[in-house]
């Protein structure tokens, strides 16, 4: 499929070329992260744009740090981030910062880079550990303090995690580290990060990494883990531009800010689960929400 | 003697390349940056030959006999055909195998084991077979001239024989196990995968090159050890390292 889209569009844009049609539309690079929420707002901008009239080419399926220097470097021009992301990971941001200070501070310390964090949406995507419900009522285990004192009173428990998460800076080193406590190295599984939530499911962890705004958490019946010290920040998501793009595009920010002003949780949530567990196609879900929205 | 000299000579430069290299490395940080990981590297070294050593042996086991019992003349017009199967099997990609063995058996250890087998299982099939047929005719006469039994036949001239094709096809099954075992990672089986593929979403150069030159050295090392039994197994006349 990719194969095709990409056949597809060097034939367009060699058509645009030497038709040399109308004036020659604006080139524009969307990415995104290797998790379905990313693949639908990767998908989402790559539409939504294309029906603004901007020749569209998509990089999905990226991690974390690839897909930021690749934007650096200018391979990328625009995707979603979230603002802890580029609070902790990009610019090494220790103190804990409320939602909106959090986002001023990204915002200013990325504008040197030529990076322009757009509109915040309401959709706070932050990483939370999850548990069966049953399971955490029959432990007691209610916030992430219990489950320290669970693990430091001795309970086996399992954690799952991806890839990612398990080796970050806003990870789960300084995380366990914060809530005092040391799972021993067989007790914690790594996995890609959808899987996380069948590893749970299937009992086969007792804990798992999951993102806060995941259709699967209600339809697994999944109980989210207080974080009751503070210790994950706030995850906004929120499109970053290369100042480059706007300076040519300006009109680009307040098209992407509409799309991020109809984001929150619950939206967020929602799409997740037609796609995670209505198993629907990513670029039918993200369609389906541009039209009934009336942005296409 | 001349030839001992002259690899004498081409033996120190070397060894100063060598230093140098790590030198460089040392001092680049690479080493240090490297050695951070050292907890997750002892461990996942350690799944990682749990996965090959499980997986493969259960590869061997299944894949030898299947190969003297497709060889045998009276299963002959199967054979090709079981073959063939076996090729499809090798075709598929092993991460749609992992994927597929992971919707059947859920996710961790046991699917990835699995998928390992399936992926090391043709090489050693394919190699037995072949050797065991290409044993020439005038040997497999004179064994049943001397008055051998079909099974005597088998086992005292025929493997014996074949056994130097046999043992490249373990290592060939292996070599690749090995290279794949990262994969496993992905469905939760851990091994080095965690490593490498962690180091690539995170840019991570120096933990995804611990996971790659950890799987590279295993290779090497899993390499060595087939070669050493070959050496020593198969018997000397018909061994050509020992000629």
């Amino acid at each position: 499929m990719k194969l095709i889209r990409k056949i597809a569009s060097v034939i367009s844009l060699a058509a645009a070329v030497t038709l040399a049609g109308p004036a020659a539309a604006e080139k524009i690079v969307v990415g995104g992260k290797n998790f379905t929420e990313q693949q639908l707002l990767t998908s989402m901008t790559a539409q939504y744009l294309q029906a603004k009239g901007y020749d569209v080419d998509t990089r999905a399926g990226m991690g974390s740090a690839v897909l930021r220097s690749a934007q650096e470097n200018g391979q990328v021009d625009v995707y979603w981030e979230y603002t802890g992301t580029g609070l902790i990971v990009y610019n090494d941001v220790k103190e804990k910062l409320g939602r909106q200070e959090g986002y001023e501070r990204v915002r200013e310390l990325d504008k040197p880079k030529g990076l322009i964090w757009l509109n915040p949406s309401a959709a706070n995507n932050t990483y939370a550990l999850a548990m069966q419900a049953d399971e955490a009522e029959e432990l007691g285990i209610t916030t992430l303090s219990d489950l320290a004192d669970a693990v430091n009173g001795g309970k086996e428990l399992v954690l799952a995690s991806n890839a990612e998460w398990y080796a970050r800076d806003d990870g789960y080193r300084p995380f366990a580290k914060a809530y005092g406590f040391k799972l021993p190295r067989d007790q914690i599984k790594r996995m890609d990060s959808g899987l996380t939530y069948t590893a749970l499911k299937e009992d086969e962890v007792d804990i798992a990494l999951v993102f806060a705004t995941d259709g699967r958490i209600p339809a697994f019946d999944f109980v989210l883990l207080e974080d009751d010290k503070g210790f994950f920040p706030d995850y906004a998501i929120t499109p970053v531009v290369r100042e480059e793009v706007l300076d040519s595009s300006p009109e680009l920010a307040e098209q992407l800010n509409q799309l991020s002003d109809l984001l929150d949780n619950e939206v967020m949530s929602s799409l997740n689960a037609s796609v995670d567990v209505e198993k629907q196609d990513i670029s039918d879900v993200a369609r389906n929400f541009l039209e009934k929205h009336g942005l296409i | 003697m001349k030839q001992l000299q002259q690899s004498r000579y081409f033996q120190i430069p070397m060894l100063i390349v060598v230093f140098l290299i790590g030198v460089y490395l040392q001092r680049s940080g690479l080493i240090d940056g490297m050695l951070f990981y050292w907890e997750d590297i002892v461990y996942l070294t350690k799944q990682h030959i749990q996965l090959t050593l499980i997986s493969g042996s259960i590869a061997i086991a299944v894949g030898l006999p299947l190969g003297i019992i497709l060889s045998r003349p009276r299963f002959l017009h199967v054979s090709e055909w079981a073959m063939q199967v076996l090729n499809v099997g090798t075709t598929i990609p092993t991460l749609a195998i992992l994927a597929l063995s992971m919707s059947l058996l859920g996710i961790g250890f046991i699917p990835s084991v699995f998928g390992l087998f399936i992926a090391s299982l043709l090489p050693i099939v394919r190699n037995t077979y072949t050797g065991l047929l290409g044993i020439p005719a005038h040997l497999k006469e004179s064994a049943s001239g001397i008055g051998m039994s079909p099974a005597q036949m088998l086992v005292q001239v025929e493997i014996p024989n074949a056994a130097y094709v046999i043992f490249a096809g373990i290592r060939t099954a292996l070599a690749i196990n090995v290279g794949t075992v990262p994969l496993a990672f992905l469905i939760g089986g851990g091994g080095l995968g965690e490593l490498i593929f962690t180091g690539i979403d995170l840019f991570d150069t120096e933990m995804m090159l611990a996971g790659a030159l950890m799987t590279a050295l295993l290779a090497i090392v899993v390499d060595i050890i087939i070669a050493a039994c070959t050496f020593l197994m198969v018997p000397r006349g018909v061994n050509p390292t020992r000629a």
